[in-house]
């Protein structure tokens, strides 16, 4: 099937001008149209939930409207399309892409993928004995750098009625793989084109939840999730969750509210895993949920008048 | 300390049909947030009783375009702006927890406690 995952996750919003602004300030970039890319053109779109156009969401709450993923070629698109048309409808859309239905109802297409080929050299530490080094007289961190820019989308989590039956889906009409689990939760999914660890994970939750939990894009390094996270703050957007490094998938992750109905994750440094990788099984603890978290703080600085605890009176 | 009070700010700050959220630890976090609808002010926990999280998906964005309902961004629940009641999400038929409140001098003043025990009332 060779997905190499997401191209766009295409919304439905009660105030437009309000989920364009958060998608500007997040760091996307306004294509025109609802359309907010990162720097590969992976994108989310956005339309007013009574668009006529948009597809039907798998429940009334959810907002997630349809799930397109990138495949290699043309070639891909039709394999997919005789697989599904096998039990059920697919539709061949104007633009070359095709469109169907999972097993929780949520919306799928698929196309040949809209990724840019990148060329930008991610966050690299300067580590003693380390052979991979940054260049000699180059910082590591520019208090005044312009937005941060996400680079491609990475990862969508769902809410779904039955964990096994969508990871059956996934697994055996689309060519998924488990890199690993939750147990009693759900699988964290790769699709055969990438090697990251995930683009899919399923939470096994009660139907009227099916939704969305969190979708998010990969940013440089951990700086930039920080940086791009505390000026986010700044701006009065709400934390929920972060900043911290999860233990499956070890990327860094800050997760906040958004307008749209589930929140939204920077993450960066995802492991990456092929074949020969062997699926762990954990049992959902916060424990197993990060390595280490943090949390947000005012600037500060040591100095006269500090405080006997310092930072943390 | 049980009867310390904490003013949060001007109770004309919250519009009608609008609402307002106070962080008085300064972290960046809300706890706490007020509306206005039909010219009656309200005061609830910024506390979703689905996960004990907060709600607003930006500060004072507590409330969905039309101002008719109080909508957490986490997972999507909404409520009735002036009963907290969930009528809608993970958490139907559960409700808000409302903070007891006093205007004095224009401002909205609250016990401390009222905002800072982590039990529903």
């Amino acid at each position: 099937m060779n997905i190499v995952g997401l191209d766009a996750l295409v919304f439905g919003v009660d105030d437009l001008g309000a989920a364009a602004q958060y998608l500007r300030d997040y760091g996307l970039v306004d294509a025109g149209g609802g359309r907010f890319e990162a720097l590969d053109g992976t994108a989310v779109v956005i339309a007013p939930e009574n668009d006529a156009s948009l597809p039907k969401p798998p429940t009334p709450g959810c907002r997630l409207r349809k799930t397109l993923m990138g495949v290699a070629d043309a070639a891909a698109v039709e394999a997919i399309a005789a697989e599904l048309g096998k039990d059920r409808e697919v539709r061949h859309l104007p633009d070359g892409s095709i469109e169907s239905v999972d097993e929780d109802g949520f919306v799928i297409g698929f196309q040949v993928t809209v990724r840019r080929p990148l060329e930008r050299v991610g966050e690299v530490s300067n580590a003693p004995g380390s052979p991979i080094q940054r260049a000699v007289n180059s910082n590591g961190v520019d208090a005044h750098a312009p937005q941060i820019r996400p680079r491609g989308l990475s990862h969508v989590v769902y809410f779904v009625a039955d964990a096994v039956k969508a990871e059956a889906f996934y697994v055996g009409r689309l060519g998924f793989r488990c890199t690993d689990r939750f147990v009693g939760v759900g699988p964290f999914l790769q699709p055969s084109g990438t090697l990251d660890h995930h683009t899919h994970f399923f939470i096994g939750a009660p139907a009227f939840m099916t939704g969305v939990e969190h979708f998010t894009f990969h940013f440089a390094g951990p700086t930039e999730v920080m940086q791009n996270g505390s000026r986010f703050v700044v701006k009065g957007y709400q934390a929920f969750w972060g900043p911290g490094r999860h233990e499956l998938g070890s990327n860094w992750f800050w997760y906040f509210n958004s307008p749209f109905g589930c929140h939204m994750e920077m993450d960066a440094d995802m492991d990456l895993h092929d074949k020969h990788w062997q699926p762990r099984a954990l049992p959902l603890e916060a424990d197993n949920s990060q390595v280490f978290l943090l949390r947000h703080r005012a600037k500060w600085m040591p100095g006269p008048g500090t405080p006997h605890d310092g930072d943390y009176a | 300390m049980g009867n310390a009070t904490l003013r949060l700010g001007r109770a004309d700050d919250v519009p009608e049909g609008g609402a307002h959220g106070y962080d008085p630890s300064g972290d960046g976090q809300d706890i706490v947030f007020a509306l206005r609808r039909h010219g009656v002010l309200h005061l609830w926990r910024d506390r979703c009783p689905h996960a004990g999280t907060p709600m607003a998906w930006r500060r004072h964005a507590y409330l969905n375009a039309a101002g008719d309902r109080i909508v957490c961004a986490a997972h999507g629940a909404q409520f009735e702006p002036d009963t907290g009641l969930c009528v809608s999400g993970p958490c139907l038929g559960e409700r808000l927890q409302p903070v007891a409140f006093a205007i004095d001098g224009g401002e909205i003043v609250t016990a401390t406690t009222n905002i800072t025990k982590e039990t529903s009332s």
